[in-house]
C-alpha cells in the first residue's frame, strides 16, 4: 500500500476583485499517492489551474487542509513553500516557459543554481538529462531555435534534473503536434515509472489515458474520479 | 504614475530651460539698449616694457579728449569716474557706493531714460547731478528734487553743493553701466584736473561716426601713441603705452581687463547652452523610455483598436496627441514653477529677472516652438513603435522593441550617467577649491578684523581716534593702511643697485601705518617692523630734501633683486625717493589666488590711509561694534558708521567662483534626478519585458534576492561604463579648470570613487525598486499572462 503524497481535504481558494467573487476551489478533496500518476480533466474554468497551482506551491489556499507527505503546508510562509518547491517538485507547462535569453544547457542548470548544487556536480546532473530526453546535441542552442517537441523536451529535463519527487505538468501536450505530444507522454511514463509522482492537468482524452487514474472536475469540485489501471 | 513621473521629468527640464534661456538672453543683450552701441567703442589701455605688460580697462583723462582732437572720425567721448561717497539731505546721510562722475555727452552717447531734465545740458556745468528715481524717493520722498541741492562728500575744503538737475529712470539689467548718482565730470578738482595719459582712473567710452571706422581708427591710433609715447611720455627702449578700442557689445561677454562690471564670459554662455539644452535632451531621453515601457503594456489596447479598424494614421495622431497633451501640461508647470524660484535665480545670478521677462511675447514663442519641438521628438518613436508593430504579433506577445532600440535605450542611459558622473565630479572638485581658497593660509589672519574707512576729515584726527579705539579692552590693536592686504591694486616700480647692476622691478605697493605686520599677524624671515623712529625719517621739510622711506619687501620681491632675506636688510632701494629696507615679510597672497604672488613693497606711509584695520579677540562681537559705533559717532559724525569684516572682503573676490560653485551643485543634482528618471523608466520597462522569465525563475526556486540582482546587475553595468567614460572627462575638464588659480588642490584619486559611489547607490537605490517590484509580485500572474 502506497502511503499519501498529496491529501488535500475542503481546499478553498476565492478570487475576489471588487465587484465579483469567483469561486475556484470549493472545498475541494483529493488525494495521490506516491508514484502515483494522475490526469486532472474539466472544461476551462473549472479550476484544474488553480488546483496545479496550489498543488505546486505557487499559490496559497484560502482554507482547507494540505498535506505534503502528511506535513500540513497550508500555513506555510512565502520562503517555506519556496524551499520545498525547489527540492521537491518540477513543473512542465504548456507553453514551455523556456528562458529565451538563456541556452538550452543554462536553462536545465537553473533549478540546479537555485538549490545550491556545486557547479561541477551540476553539468553531470544536466548533461544526464539532456541525454536522457535526446537533446544533449542541442545543449548549446537557444529556446527559439528549437521546434515545439524539442522545446518541451528541454522543459522536462529541467523539471527533472533535480530529481523531484513530483512532477506537475499543465497541458504538456497542448502545444504540440501528435507525433511530439506522444513522446512526450512518453517521457512522462518513463519517469513515472522510475517512481516519480506525475499529476497532469490536460484536455486530451488521448494523454490522460497515460494515467492511473483521471479526476474530473467542475465548478471547482471533484465530480468522478476513474481508475485506469493499478499502480504497480 | 506613468504620467506623473513624465511629466515631472519634463518640467524639471523645461524649468532649467527656461531660467538657463533668461540668463543667456540677458547676457546677450548685454549694452543693446543702446541705440548707438554699435558705434561705441570702450578704450583700454596697455603699458609696460618687454618683460612686464600690464591691461586695464581705465585710461588717463587726456585719451578721451585727445582722440577726439586728432581724429575726426571720433564724433564724440564719455569719460566716467566711479566715486564712492558719503550723500546728505537734511538730516538724511548715507554712504552711497554707486555714483558716477560723467562728461556732459553721457546723455547723448548712451541711451538711459531721463525722466527729468534735458539730455543736453543735466551734467554741461560743475556740482549738477543726476539721481535715479529710487534715489529722489530716498532723500526726497515726495517732493520735487530738479533745483534742491544735495551735499556730495565729507571734505570742508571742497565744495560740497550739487544741484539736482535730472530724473533719470534705472538701469536697464543688461547694461555695463550701473548708478544710482551721475554727476558731471566738471565737478571733480585737484588730479582729475591734470592732463594726464598715465594716471589711470577714468572709463573712457568714444562714439564714432560709422560702425564700420572702429578697426581702421585702431591702426591710426596705434601709430598716434607710439608718437604719444616717444615725444610726449619720453618712453625709451621696449616701454609702450597702447590704447585699444572695444566695441561697446562686445565688452561684456569677450574683454578680460574687468570694467565696471565684473567680466562675463562667452565661454560660460556656450557652456550653458549645452546645458539646456543637454538636460532638455535627457528629460526627452526619458520621455520616449518611458512612453515605450509604458506601451508594452498597451498592446491589448492597440491590437484591439486595430482589430475595431482603427488606421496606423488614427493610432499615430491618437498617441501624438497623448505627448501634445503631457508636453502642454509640463510647460504650463514648468513656467509657474520658474517663476515660482525666480527669487532664488536672482539669488544666485545677482540679475534682476523678474516674472515679466518670462511671458513676452517673444519668450512665449519660443517655448511654443520648443513645445511642439518636444512633442514631436519624444512623441512620434513611441508612437511608431506602437502603430507599427503587426497584430498579430502583439496578440501572441505583445509590443516587443527591436534589441537594437535596446542598445540605443542603453546608450541613452549611459549617457546620461556619463554627463551625471561627469557633474558629480566637478562639482566636488570646484566646492573642495573652494573650501582650500576659504581656508587657506595667507601668510596673514584675515580673521576678526573690522575694516572702517577713513577720509579727508578723520585723516587729521587719525592718531587720536586709534588711541581712543585701543582703549577698549576687547581691541586688540589697530592699524591703518593705502588699502586692504586682501586684494593690493597699487602699482609702482623700484630701482636697486644688486649684484649684478642696476636693477628695475615692476612691483604692488603698499603705504600702511605702524603696527601693520603685527596686526595682520604676517610674518617676517628677516629683520623688523616699522618704529616710530622710521617715521621720524620721513623728514618732509625743506622740501623732502632729507626724507627717507622705510621698505619692507616680501620674499618674490628679495628674490626677484638676487638676494636673500638676511642679505636685503639694510639695502638701499629707490621708490621715487631712496630708503632703507627693514624687513623682509613671508610671502603672502595679497590678491585672489586665480593670481601668483608677485614682488610686493610695503612702506610706511600713514598719510595715504584710506582704510582702518582694527583687530578685536571676538569673544563679544555685537559689544564691539557697539562700542566702535559708539565712538563713530562722536569723532565722525559727518558720515554714516559703514563697517565691513576683512574675512568678508576676501569671499568677495570668489563671488564668481562660489556662483560656479552653486551653479554646478544645482546642475548635478538635477542631472542626476533627470537620469534616475531615466533609469527608471529603462528599469520599469525591463521589469516589463522580463516579467515571463521572472516568474519562471522564482517557479524554479529563485528568491527575492537573486531576482534583485539579477535586474540590477544589468543596469549597474551600464552605470559602471559612465564611470568609466565620465571620470577622463571629468579630470581634463577640472584639471582645466583648476588652471584658472595659481594655488590649487591636487585632483584626488577618492574624488573618482566618491563620484562613483554616490552614482552606483543612487542609481541602484532607483533600479532595486523596480526590481524588488518584479521580484515579489506572484508567479502565476506572470505566467498566466502568457
Amino acid at each position: 500500500m502506497q502511503s499519501n503524497m498529496i491529501k488535500i481535504s475542503n481546499l478553498e481558494k476565492i478570487y475576489r476583485t471588487e465587484e465579483v467573487e469567483t469561486i475556484a476551489l470549493n472545498k475541494m478533496n483529493m488525494e495521490v499517492k506516491e508514484g502515483e500518476f494522475v490526469a486532472v480533466m474539466g472544461p476551462s474554468g473549472c479550476g484544474k489551474s488553480t488546483l496545479l497551482n496550489i498543488l505546486g506551491l505557487l499559490d496559497d489556499p484560502d482554507d482547507g487542509s494540505f498535506l505534503f507527505n502528511g506535513e500540513e503546508i497550508a500555513g506555510y510562509n512565502e520562503r517555506q513553500r519556496a524551499n520545498l518547491r525547489k527540492r521537491t517538485i518540477g513543473f512542465v507547462f504548456q507553453s514551455f516557459n523556456l528562458i529565451d535569453e538563456l541556452t538550452v544547457y543554462e536553462n536545465v542548470e537553473l533549478p540546479l543554481i537555485y538549490t545550491g548544487v556545486k557547479a561541477s556536480e551540476r553539468k553531470e546532473r544536466v548533461e544526464n538529462a539532456l541525454d536522457k530526453m535526446q537533446i544533449m546535441h542541442r545543449r548549446n542552442h537557444f529556446p527559439q531555435q528549437l521546434s515545439g517537441g524539442q522545446q518541451q523536451r528541454v522543459a522536462v529535463a529541467r523539471a527533472v534534473v533535480n530529481n523531484p519527487k513530483l512532477i506537475l505538468a499543465d497541458e504538456p501536450t497542448g502545444n504540440l503536434d501528435s507525433n511530439n505530444g506522444n513522446e512526450v507522454m512518453a517521457l512522462l511514463t518513463d519517469l513515472n515509472d522510475a517512481g516519480t509522482t506525475i499529476v497532469m492537468v490536460t484536455h486530451s482524452e488521448h494523454d490522460a489515458k497515460y494515467a492511473h487514474r483521471i479526476i474530473r472536475m467542475l465548478d471547482g469540485q471533484t465530480v468522478t474520479e476513474s481508475i485506469l489501471r493499478e499502480q504497480l | 504614475m506613468y504620467a506623473v513621473v513624465n511629466i515631472a521629468g519634463l518640467t524639471l527640464g523645461i524649468v532649467s530651460c527656461i531660467l538657463i534661456g533668461l540668463y543667456i538672453v540677458n547676457q546677450l543683450s548685454y549694452d543693446r539698449f543702446n541705440v548707438k552701441a554699435d558705434r561705441i567703442v570702450r578704450v583700454t589701455m596697455s603699458y609696460g616694457d618687454a618683460n612686464q605688460v600690464q591691461n586695464t580697462s581705465v585710461t588717463g583723462n587726456e585719451a578721451g579728449p585727445q582722440l577726439k582732437l586728432t581724429f575726426p572720425q571720433v564724433k564724440s567721448y564719455v569719460r566716467i569716474y566711479t566715486w564712492p561717497r558719503v550723500v546728505k539731505y537734511g538730516d538724511k546721510m548715507f554712504d552711497e557706493k554707486q555714483m558716477l562722475y560723467a562728461d556732459s555727452t553721457f546723455f547723448n552717447v548712451f541711451s538711459f531714460h531721463l525722466l527729468q531734465g534735458n539730455p543736453a545740458t543735466v551734467l554741461s556745468a560743475p556740482q549738477e547731478i543726476v539721481i535715479t528715481k529710487a534715489v529722489a524717493k530716498k532723500y526726497f520722498g515726495d517732493q520735487d528734487p530738479v533745483g534742491k541741492t544735495l551735499q556730495i562728500g565729507t571734505d570742508p575744503t571742497a565744495n560740497t553743493n550739487y544741484t539736482v538737475t535730472g530724473i533719470v529712470a534705472d538701469a536697464p539689467a543688461a547694461s555695463q553701466i550701473k548708478f544710482d548718482f551721475i554727476a558731471s565730470f566738471s565737478s571733480l578738482t585737484g588730479m582729475h584736473k591734470r592732463p594726464s595719459w598715465f594716471n589711470a582712473n577714468y572709463y573712457t567710452y568714444l562714439l564714432l561716426h560709422h560702425q564700420d571706422q572702429i578697426a581702421p581708427l585702431q591702426k591710426q591710433i596705434n601709430t598716434y601713441m607710439k608718437e604719444v609715447s616717444k615725444n610726449e611720455l619720453g618712453m625709451t627702449g621696449s616701454e609702450f603705452l597702447k590704447l585699444h578700442l572695444e566695441p561697446l557689445l562686445r565688452v561684456h561677454l569677450y574683454s578680460h581687463v574687468g570694467g565696471l562690471e565684473p567680466d562675463g564670459s562667452i565661454t560660460a554662455i556656450y557652456i550653458l547652452g549645452a546645458i539646456a539644452l543637454l538636460i532638455l535632451f535627457i528629460a526627452c531621453i526619458n520621455y520616449i523610455n518611458l512612453a515605450t515601457a509604458y506601451s508594452a503594456g498597451r498592446g491589448l489596447e492597440i491590437a484591439i483598436r486595430k482589430v475595431f479598424g482603427a488606421e496606423r494614421k488614427q493610432l499615430f495622431l491618437q498617441f501624438i496627441g497623448e505627448s501634445f497633451l503631457l508636453t502642454v501640461i509640463s510647460f504650463v508647470l514648468a513656467i509657474a514653477i520658474a517663476v515660482m524660484v525666480l527669487p532664488l535665480f536672482v539669488q544666485l545670478t545677482g540679475i534682476a529677472f523678474t516674472a515679466g521677462m518670462i511671458v513676452t511675447p517673444l519668450f512665449i514663442l519660443l517655448l511654443w516652438v520648443l513645445c511642439l519641438a518636444i512633442t514631436f521628438v519624444s512623441g512620434s518613436y513611441p508612437a511608431l513603435i506602437l502603430t507599427n508593430t503587426g497584430l498579430a504579433k502583439i496578440l501572441k506577445s505583445g509590443v516587443r522593441l527591436a534589441s537594437s532600440g535596446g542598445n540605443l535605450r542603453k546608450s541613452l542611459i549611459v549617457f546620461q550617467f556619463v554627463v551625471s558622473v561627469f557633474l558629480i565630479i566637478s562639482t566636488l572638485i570646484i566646492l573642495l577649491q573652494l573650501s582650500y581658497v576659504r581656508n587657506k593660509n595667507l601668510g596673514y589672519n584675515k580673521n576678526h578684523i573690522i575694516v572702517l574707512p577713513v577720509d579727508y576729515r578723520m585723516r587729521p584726527q587719525y592718531d587720536a581716534f586709534k588711541k581712543a579705539i585701543e582703549n577698549d579692552p576687547q581691541i586688540v590693536s589697530v592699524t591703518g593702511a593705502y588699502e586692504s592686504p586682501v586684494n593690493i591694486r597699487w602699482g609702482d616700480g623700484i630701482d636697486a643697485q644688486t649684484k649684478s647692476g642696476k636693477a628695475s622691478l615692476n612691483v604692488n605697493a603698499l603705504p600702511v601705518d605702524l603696527g601693520f605686520i603685527k596686526t595682520m599677524d604676517m610674518h617676517l624671515v628677516a629683520g623688523t617692523a616699522f618704529t616710530p623712529a622710521d617715521l621720524m625719517k620721513m623728514d618732509t621739510s625743506d622740501n623732502y630734501k632729507n626724507y627717507q622711506y622705510s621698505f619692507i619687501l616680501n620674499e618674490t620681491a628679495v628674490h626677484k633683486l638676487g638676494w636673500t632675506p638676511e642679505e636685503a636688510i639694510g639695502k638701499t632701494i629707490s621708490k621715487g625717493r631712496s630708503g632703507i629696507i627693514k624687513g623682509v615679510v613671508k610671502d603672502f597672497n595679497f590678491a585672489s589666488l586665480h593670481q601668483p604672488i608677485g614682488p610686493l613693497v610695503i612702506f610706511l606711509g600713514p598719510e595715504f590711509t584710506n582704510e582702518m584695520f582694527v583687530k578685536i579677540k571676538g569673544n563679544n562681537i555685537p559689544a564691539t561694534i557697539d562700542f566702535l559705533h559708539n565712538l563713530w559717532k562722536e569723532w565722525a559724525p559727518y558720515r554714516p558708521f559703514e563697517y565691513h569684516f576683512l574675512n568678508d572682503e576676501y569671499n568677495n573676490l570668489y563671488k564668481s567662483d562660489q556662483r560656479t560653485g552653486k551653479i554646478f551643485t544645482i546642475f548635478s543634482i538635477l542631472a542626476i534626478l533627470l537620469a534616475c528618471l531615466g533609469l527608471l523608466a529603462l528599469a520599469a520597462y525591463t521589469t516589463v519585458q522580463r516579467t515571463k522569465e521572472i516568474g519562471i525563475r522564482k517557479v524554479l526556486g529563485a528568491s527575492v534576492i537573486s531576482i534583485t540582482t539579477l535586474i540590477s546587475k544589468d543596469f549597474l553595468k551600464l552605470v559602471i561604463v559612465a564611470i568609466v567614460i565620465a571620470v577622463p572627462l571629468g579630470w581634463i575638464a577640472m584639471h582645466r579648470w583648476l588652471q584658472n588659480f595659481a594655488y590649487k588642490i591636487h585632483i584626488h584619486w577618492w574624488v573618482f570613487v566618491i563620484a562613483g559611489l554616490v552614482s552606483v547607490f543612487i542609481a541602484l537605490i532607483t533600479v532595486s525598486f523596480q526590481a524588488i517590484k518584479a521580484a515579489v509580485a506572484n508567479p502565476v500572474e506572470a505566467l498566466r499572462s502568457e
